[in-house]
């Protein structure tokens, strides 16, 4: 019976985790390096900037300093972008991941429970466990962004608002920089949940798991990004467009379409290198979609997801992102068949 | 509706088909399991497996299937097409042959659950008349597949039902309109009103019934089980966020007005990722077990005192079955693995990896 992920001393003292150790440490080693550990360490100190800068706008409230902040906020954002993908390890502790982004937020309860605790007295917010039961809707990015952009909401007239700006760009630091710091300190088998039988391999699980996680934020980006908001199937609503009110939505998906490239490419050997000694061809079939998805999403007008189009042009211009996106899932999949993982059979099949 | 001659040649095979006893005899165990599988993306396969995880018999089949029904006496089982779903698939195990294919009316589609009576007289499904999106219960004479009761399943989206006794079915009424031109597609996520239903077999009455409170209606009533104190055990799908702190697992009785909440530890309750898959109380009825796909495990509580037991970790496991051994599980996954689990003793066997195969959602014994 296993309550919580084994440490990776308990791991490697395995017989079986030795049987085949190493085959997968390339990709493994370098994604987790080079893409999570950096990405939790730049996404950590750009929260710590934007907590600075919330700060400073609320010490002398102006036009330049909300500026400042809403550029602040605005990297925080894209850096948590090259990170989204991976809902696995330390981000999944206290929800640590929905709160940094709660979205779709369908129902505004952002707004609500922000307007209740700016009416409320600000002490409860220095109470020791405030923040590790408060709502997910508060303690993250999208709060910040209802203050610092819904009209609903003036820090720059109101103390009591910019108070809560500032207490909750604060928790946000404390949890990112919990993040960063809990994966320097460890290694992706860590988080991995330990299982009976001979030929469990810690490391080809962790590599499974990521994966997993890759192709299930690669159906995000198409359908909650991309084809929700602009009604791509059905009606649109642009309001669900990730972080539209700060104007983010395309640059999101351009960024996160970038960290799959880098998912792919680094390591020694990279997942690249490995699918093209087992199938040359799906492997560069998914590392040309890669590049096609890129330059795709860069074609895009800035203000795409802003108003002063319509759905028809809108649709229009999504159709080849779509489509390319598609067919990345289609390799992707196809591609980790390949290398022999066994992702979703039960768990995608939803019934 | 059978031609004379069909009708005589399937009662001819199925008054041949031998009692599941004779079969075991001929194999190593005295218990069989029946599951679907497969081994790609295009090769489905029903087949049984004997305690010692080997395969003794298999048939291909021409799409993905959900859930075996065994027939009680007779060495016949069934496969339930994968929703929408529209045959059954029964074989004859002792000579691989298969006997007979019972597709729904015009109009509806199984779930991908199935079940015998007690005699093997009858066989009971759940159907979804997608026009209107009514849940139905239909009772067909065995083997010849002749319709002989349609009821009103008291809701939408009857996944799974099981026997209370003889005379009565529960139904979970999983509250999901689906339409088959939109393959799983929810057609009423915001007015869902899932529901468990206790169904007189005699008249189709509704004996009693419990639902969420309104703020839960989302939570998808999918799978139950019921142990031989009248306990239904009911596992949940969440239909709204990942986020949302929702139960997962509930109890019911047929004279308790509402539905019981087990208690899940906050970290565990979020791994199940809003998703349980399998529900099954084990042989003493003591012992509940409830698997997750997605969470990658299988949950346990002890029923009576509600407490929670822990967890036996499996990616991709779904597959569940109570063993002749008190507070014992068997688990398939659906990456190959078959393990034995006994949670009240910490116990847990690997009967076999069959790294190539895939196990598919359900799993269900055969006792001789």
């Amino acid at each position: 019976m296993n309550y919580f992920p084994k440490l990776l001393a308990l791991a490697i003292s395995t017989t079986s985790f030795m049987v085949s150790a190493g085959e997968w440490q390339g990709p493994l080693g370098g994604i987790t390096n080079q893409v999570i550990k950096q990405g939790y360490s730049v996404f950590s100190d750009s929260s710590q900037q934007l907590q600075q800068a919330t700060q400073a706008f609320c010490a002398a409230p102006s036009d330049q300093s909300l500026l400042q902040a809403q550029t602040a906020f605005q990297t925080n954002a894209l850096d948590w972008q090259q990170v989204q993908w991976l809902n696995f390890g330390p981000v999944t502790y206290f929800m640590r991941y929905y709160a940094f982004e709660y979205w779709p937020d369908k129902k505004g309860v952002t707004q609500r429970q922000l307007r209740a605790l700016a009416q409320g007295d600000p002490a409860v917010m220095d109470a020791p466990k405030f923040w590790t039961s408060a709502s997910i809707a508060v303690r993250g990015l999208t709060a910040v962004e209802s203050l610092l952009y819904h009209p609903d909401f003036t820090p720059s007239e109101s103390a009591t608002q910019c108070q809560l700006l500032q207490k909750v760009t604060a928790h946000h630091f404390d949890s990112a920089n919990a993040v960063a710091k809990q994966w320097q300190e460890a290694k992706a088998q860590d988080w991995v949940f330990d299982e009976e039988g001979s030929g469990f391999d810690a490391e080809s699980v962790a590599l499974e798991q990521f994966l997993q996680q890759w192709i299930e934020h690669m159906s995000a980006v198409k359908d909650a990004k991309l084809e929700t908001p602009i009604g791509y199937n059905s009606r649109e609503n642009l309001k669900l467009a990730e972080f539209y009110r700060s104007d983010l939505s395309l640059k999101a998906i351009q960024r996160n379409l970038q960290s799959y490239r880098e998912i792919y490419h680094v390591g020694s050997p990279s997942l690249y290198d490995m699918a093209l000694q087992k199938s040359p061809e799906l492997a560069q079939q998914l590392e040309e979609q890669l590049t096609k998805n890129i330059k795709i999403a860069l074609q895009l007008p800035d203000d795409y997801f802003q108003s002063g189009r319509t759905q028809e042009e809108r649709v229009e211009l999504a159709i080849p992102l779509v489509k390319s996106i598609s067919n990345s899932q289609t390799y992707l999949a196809n591609l980790v068949t390949t290398l022999g993982f066994q992702i979703g059979f039960n768990s995608r099949d939803g019934d | 509706m059978l031609s004379r001659r069909s009708f005589l040649a399937l009662s001819g095979a199925v008054l041949s088909a031998p009692s599941w006893a004779a079969i075991t005899q001929q194999n190593t165990g005295a218990t069989l399991y029946a599951s679907a599988y497969s081994l790609s993306k295009t090769e489905h396969f029903f087949g049984l497996f004997d305690k010692k995880g080997d395969v003794i018999w298999s048939s291909p089949l021409t799409d993905r299937a959900h859930a075996p029904v065994i027939h009680p006496n007779q060495s016949i089982v069934g496969i339930v097409a994968r929703r929408p779903g529209f045959f059954i698939d029964f074989f004859d195990v002792s000579n691989n042959q298969r006997i007979q294919r019972i597709e729904p009316t015009q109009d509806h589609h199984f779930y991908g659950h199935a079940l015998f009576t007690h005699d093997g007289s009858k066989l009971i499904t759940q159907e979804n008349h997608y026009p209107s999106g009514q849940g139905k219960i239909f009772i067909r004479e065995w083997p010849s597949g002749n319709i002989v009761n349609v009821f009103k399943s008291n809701g939408v989206g009857p996944h799974e039902s099981v026997f209370l006794n003889e005379d009565v079915l529960v139904i979970a009424n999983g509250g999901l309109q689906t339409h088959p031109d939109n393959d799983r597609e929810i057609l009423n996520l915001d007015t869902m009103q899932p529901n468990v239903t206790y169904l007189s077999l005699k008249d189709g009455q509704v004996i009693h019934h419990t639902a969420h409170e309104q703020d839960l209606h989302q939570l998808s009533i999918r799978h139950l089980d019921v142990n031989s104190n009248g306990v239904v055990a009911l596992g949940f799908q969440y239909q709204g966020e990942l986020w949302d702190q929702v139960p997962l697992v509930g109890l019911s009785r047929i004279n308790q007005p509402k539905m019981e909440y087990l208690p899940i530890p906050e970290n565990i309750r979020v791994r199940f990722k809003q998703y349980c898959g399998s529900v099954c109380f084990d042989q003493s009825g003591e012992v509940l077990a409830i698997s997750t796909p997605r969470g990658g495990f299988v949950a346990y509580w002890h029923v009576n005192s509600k407490t929670f037991l822990g967890v036996e970790n499996c990616r991709d496991v779904c597959g569940l079955v109570a063993t002749n051994n008190a507070h014992e599980f068997l688990l398939t996954s659906g990456n190959g693995k078959q393990l034995l689990n006994n949670p009240v003793q910490n116990q847990t066997v690997m009967v076999q990896n069959h790294a190539n195969m895939h196990w598919d959602n359900h799993l269900r014994s055969i006792k001789a």
